[in-house]
């Protein structure tokens, strides 16, 4: 068992806000759980060991940061420390067809607001559930065009232990952008869980970078439930830390519905990064590519399941996962897993997994025109890595975010 | 021997073919020409009882016989062979195998003793010559890695083997060069035995030069709108097909 | 097959002493007394006692696995009885008038030859020498050649250090719940020996072995090929198999020491039970194979019938240079359930794997591959080829690819593919203009599906696995 995880229910009970009768189903929810041990399947390559004994503060909602400037991308910024919303949400000059209230102001019935979107099957994500206190719901009207992104940062202080909660409804036919941006490197724990409902037409363009590091432990999700004709291209961007592990769950809930999932993870040294996620073609005629690109340091470790599940009507279904690796050192270690289950026929479904050695003639060929070897080889391979990175239709973020992740490969290059 | 009347036929929701009428006896070839989205390639489909193409009204007799009544492969074994415009790939199966199965199968159904490996193999080297295509190519995967001109003449190939009443070709000179459609029409011309019937459905003229009609018609918009006789595709040829829409026009 | 050939002799020469071994069955019901009695019986080393009673220890402290993607009743281990004798000739049909017509049907299909079908229908033979004779060439041409193949029991008489020496070295009593089973109870199985550099002169077959024997309720394989050696053993027969018994927990160990190559195939039509699902074999294998240096071993299996099946024929390559290969056609209608893959275990540096598998779901069943490719740190320049299809026939059943990769090697290379489809309407259409009926049209385009795999097969078996194929689609289109 976990004292941690005996903790949270007792802390759970203490919660009373607007939000309790929702929080109480999920506090059943989670007292039938059974704390995950290497034969759990969807643990098994992750240990929890960090955090079955942890023991840290609340987040005490004192510490201030200003969110990072990225240039070009003039975002609307929802800043979150420790859990605690610190933008005055009031103040913010919100462009025309949005909406954001704080989770703790009450609005409509609970319901609406809890367990629209993320299945109950994650454990942290019920701990989110019983736990976070503090978020946002964002509401894009239907129709309206968005332009200006939206980011909600997350910061995570050192010794402190924090639950934040985000969900957005994108109404039918509106189109919005939608950043996510964590970080911390003490050691903390942060749960970080956003819901997105994607409605008739609507478009959603999402990133999420989790750029946690150190001592940090990051646990979180995104969730999406797309309806019919909806569109969502999201991209991950993930660091690794003490332990990072992230749930996606992309539903075809309607028909003729498009995913595009592109994630990259870059492990510096020691760092453990797990990814799982999670397809569910429920409709007929949907459409998902996944691609996901990690490069993997010294004695890192890496795990990656993308499950593609097609329900018995979801007939001429389109499905496409892609996973590849490059280990840079023998301490490095990948355990990739991704799985098909299929239940209807007319479907076009395929997904691929490698983990390979760089192309010794493309090296040579570099060598022979004068570029020098350590170039040549960052060259080769980050080119793997920043394909991805080009594919991100927001311009600034990936102007932002192209030079950052080099260095951070060249310094991965140094550490062998 | 084919006689079509008053066809209706839809795929999806549109309605495609809208009242065709065609007579054809034993050893005539007719042309049918027409512009793109015309429905020549549904009658072929139509014809041959492609899932998916569904007949509204009209009527279809081969041979005394009501075709619309059977099933893909009966249509088959009554004598139908369509040559497919964009022929696909079966792998792991190979053109020795599957054309065996074929020729058998239609043996079966007309009563006839299956052909012994020897007799088969003696059949289709003959075929395989008269398409110039190399024996190997019986080894290789039904249209697996097949060129557009292979596979025009692997469909060719197989209409020698399997000896039908009505050879309906679906665009089988398109995309082709002139030395492949000289080999292609060549395999052709050999099976007009004055009782053998082609359909022969093109959007050029260029390919009736080497397969000379006795009939052309040019179908518009799901009907037949003219018919002649060889004389007729040239001037196709030199007009195209943009009088139609003023003749439609003049209809209207 | 020499005890086959042995107790057909004794028959016929020395009735009273056979019948009294032949009456023995026991009881249902399993403790380490039965265990006990059964060693006794089969006369069995001391060593051989102590080895199952421990494997049975190891058993009762070990939970069934539940992982799988198959769903079955759970099975009622006191409810079965763990040795019955062989069918003494009184109790076998007189001819082949007396079998089951649905059988002899399947035989014919089979293109199986009149007497050969007897022996499958266990008619009593009365022409001893006939089989004798056919059984009595094949023995002597291996005992020329140095090689041993006998059933396991006799290699316990004969050959007990060889037997203690490899027994349990690939695959350890407490492996798995299965296997420690296996361990505990097994009554039966192959012994194959090959001395260094020998390439064995002929694919040795289990298809002798069928008419007598029990058809191998918890059936034990060791296969011993020494330095530089070569052999190809077929396991199975295309011919449906119906047992009493329906639980199946067989184990296979292969040992393929340096420069030796060992060739496993199976083609297995276990009875998958009525349209219900009822009444079918549950059949859970565990098979694998070591490599020594530069050794390579090849699994090939065609599997169409059980009601569940679960097996992942696997390689440990732990020399530098070996090879791994698996080879796969695992078909499931009505309500099969098969749960079914390979373990690539690379240690050695430079070492290969290749794993084709391919899975044709139909009727309401469910399909699973579940393999698992490991590049151990060790592994320097190995590399992993996979390509995993699964074919839907209908839309009632269901396909499953759950491939578990690892790697801890920098320089290893682990290409992983996997499709899934069904026969497209294109396909089906060019067959049946070409005067072919559906279901002909289906199992020729299943059949080049699988040709990859059939490729593998030793000439005989890839006919019958067409066949085979061809029979087990029936009724299952449209």
């Amino acid at each position: 068992m976990s004292q941690w995880l005996n903790h949270v229910l007792e802390r759970a009970s203490t919660v009373d806000d607007w939000l309790s009768p929702v929080r109480a189903q999920a506090l059943d929810t989670l007292k039938q759980q059974q704390w995950p041990t290497r034969r759990t399947e969807a643990w098994r390559y992750t240990s929890l060991h960090p955090v079955a004994d942890l023991e840290l503060k609340s987040g005490t909602g004192n510490a201030t940061a200003e969110a990072p400037v990225i240039e070009g991308l003039n975002s609307l910024d929802l800043v979150f420390v420790d859990g605690q919303l610190s933008t005055d949400i009031s103040k913010l000059k919100l462009p025309e067809g949005i909406t954001i209230s704080e989770l703790s102001a009450p609005s409509e019935p609970a319901e609406a607001i809890f367990a629209q979107v993320k299945p109950s099957r994650h454990l942290f994500g019920l701990v989110n559930d019983v736990l976070a206190q503090q978020g946002v719901v964002i509401d894009i009207a239907a129709g309206a065009k968005v332009e200006q992104p939206i980011r909600i940062v997350n910061f995570a202080s050192a010794g402190i232990e924090s639950h934040q909660r985000t969900l957005v409804r994108v109404g039918e036919n509106a189109q919005a952008t939608i950043i996510e941006h964590g970080s911390g490197s003490g050691n903390s724990l942060n749960t970080v869980f956003a819901e997105y409902d994607i409605a008739e037409k609507a478009r959603l363009e999402h990133y999420r970078f989790a750029l946690h590091e150190g001592e940090a432990i990051h646990i979180g999700g995104s969730h999406f439930k797309l309806h019919d004709h909806a569109r969502l291209n999201s991209t991950l961007i993930g660091y690794g830390s003490q332990l990072t592990r992230l749930d996606v769950d992309i539903e075809h809930a309607g028909e003729h519905a498009f995913a595009k999932f592109n994630n990259v993870y870059l492990l510096a040294p020691r760092q453990h990064f797990d990814l799982h996620s999670t397809i569910e073609h429920a409709s007929p005629n949907g459409t998902t590519e996944e691609n996901a690109r990690g490069i993997i340091g010294d004695r890192a470790k890496a795990v990656f399941n993308g499950r593609i599940h097609i329900h018995r009507h979801a007939q001429k279904t389109l499905a496409e996962l892609n996973n590849r690796n490059l280990l840079l050192t023998r301490g490095a270690q990948i355990n990739t897993k991704p799985e098909l289950e299929i239940y209807a026929d007319d479907v076009q479904c395929a997904h691929g997994a490698t983990v390979a050695e760089i192309d010794e003639e493309a090296l040579y060929y570099m060598l022979t025109r004068g570029i020098d070897r350590q170039q040549a080889l960052v060259m080769l391979n980050f080119g793997f890595v920043q394909e991805m990175v080009f594919q991100m239709p927001n311009k600034a973020l990936a102007d932002w975010l192209q030079p950052i992740l080099k260095t951070r490969f060249e310094s991965m290059m140094e550490k062998q | 021997m084919l006689s079509i009347k008053d066809l209706h036929a839809r795929v999806e929701e549109t309605t495609i073919l809208k009242g065709l009428n065609l007579e054809i006896k034993p050893g005539e070839v007719h042309a049918i020409m027409g512009p793109n989205g015309a429905g020549k390639s549904t009658l072929g489909y139509v014809l041959s009882g492609r899932d998916g193409y569904e007949v509204e009204s009209g009527s279809v007799e081969m041979d005394g016989k009501d075709l619309l009544d059977m099933e893909v492969e009966e249509r088959a074994q009554a004598g139908i062979f369509l040559a497919f415009q964009y022929p696909v790939e079966i792998p792991g199966v190979s053109n020795m195998e599957f054309m065996k199965e074929s020729v058998n199968a239609m043996r079966e159904a007309h009563g006839e003793s299956a052909l012994s490996s020897a007799e088969f193999l003696k059949k289709a080297k003959e075929a395989c010559k008269q398409v110039e295509l190399p024996l190997d190519f019986l080894k290789r995967g039904v249209n697996e890695g097949f060129s557009g001109g292979e596979k025009k003449r692997n469909e060719i190939m197989q209409l020698i083997m399997l000896e039908p009443k009505l050879a309906i070709l679906d665009e089988s000179d398109s995309g082709l060069d002139v030395d492949a459609l000289q080999v292609v029409a060549n395999g052709v011309n050999s099976q007009r035995d004055g009782k053998r019937s082609f359909i022969v459905v093109t959007h050029y003229q260029r390919l009736l030069d080497y397969i000379e009609p006795d009939y052309v018609h040019i179908l518009s918009k799901g009907k037949i709108v003219k018919s002649g006789g060889p004389e007729l595709a040239k001037e196709v040829e030199a007009s195209g097909y943009a009088w139609l829409a003023e003749a439609e026009g003049a209809d209207a | 097959m020499s005890e086959q050939i042995d107790q057909a002799l004794a028959r016929k020469y020395d009735a009273g002493f056979i019948s009294e071994i032949e009456s023995e069955t026991f009881p249902i019901g399993l403790d380490e007394d039965v265990i006990a009695r059964l060693s006794a019986i089969k006369g069995e080393p001391e060593w051989m006692l102590e080895w199952r009673l421990k494997a049975y220890r190891t058993w009762l402290k070990m939970e069934e696995p539940d992982w799988a993607h198959v769903d079955y009743p759970k099975v009622d281990y006191q409810s079965i009885s763990y040795y019955s004798a062989p069918k003494s000739m009184k109790d076998k049909p007189k001819s082949l008038d007396e079998v089951d017509p649905e059988l002899l049907r399947t035989y014919e299909k089979l293109g199986i030859p009149l007497h050969e079908q007897e022996m499958l229908a266990g008619v009593a033979v009365d022409a001893v020498f006939d089989s004798v004779s056919v059984v009595t060439t094949f023995r002597e041409k291996l005992e020329e050649a140095g090689v041993i193949f006998c059933p396991i029991s006799e290699a316990l008489h004969k050959y007990p250090d060889l037997v203690k020496k490899y027994l349990g070295t690939v695959v350890p009593r407490g492996d798995n719940f299965f296997a420690a089973l296996n361990s505990a109870v097994f009554t039966d199985g192959s012994f194959v020996y090959i001395p260094k550099g020998v390439r064995c002169p002929m694919e040795l077959s289990t298809y002798f072995r069928i008419n007598e024997q029990n058809t191998g309720q918890f059936e034990r394989t060791l296969i011993v090929a020494e330095e530089g050696s070569h052999v190809s053993y077929l396991e199975g027969c295309t011919a449906p198999q119906r047992d009493e018994n329906q639980l199946h927990a067989a184990v296979v160990e292969l040992v393929a020491l340096d420069d030796a190559e060992i060739k496993y195939s199976t083609v297995q039509n276990w009875y998958p039970g009525d349209e219900n699902g009822k009444g079918g074999i549950y059949n859970f294998v565990t098979k694998r194979g070591l490599c020594e240096k530069n050794a390579k071993i090849s699994w090939t299996q065609v599997e169409t019938g059980s009601a569940v099946t679960w097996k992942y024929p696997s390689c440990i390559l732990k020399g530098d240079n070996s090879v791994g290969e698996f080879y796969s056609v695992a078909l499931t209608r009505g309500r099969q359930q098969a749960d079914t893959g390979t373990k690539m275990i690379h240690l050695g540096k430079n070492t290969k794997s290749t794993i084709i598998s391919k899975g044709i779901s139909a009727g309401r069943s469910n399909n699973a591959y579940r393999g698992l490719v490991r590049m151990g740190p060790g592994a320097e320049g190995a590399r992993n080829f996979t390509e995993c299809d699964s074919l839907l026939i209908g839309d009632q059943c269901g396909a499953h690819t759950f491939p578990y990769i690892e790697s801890s090697n920098p320089t290893a290379i682990v290409e992983h593919e996997a499709t899934t489809s069904k026969v497209s309407d294109d396909q089906l259409f060019l067959c049946r203009q070409r005067g072919l009926d559906p279901e002909k049209a289906v199992s020729m385009i299943v059949n080049g599906f699988c040709k990859e795999v059939f490729r593998e097969l030793p000439m005989e078996f890839a006919v019958e696995a067409g066949k085979l194929l061809e029979i087990s689609l029936e009724g299952s289109v449209g």
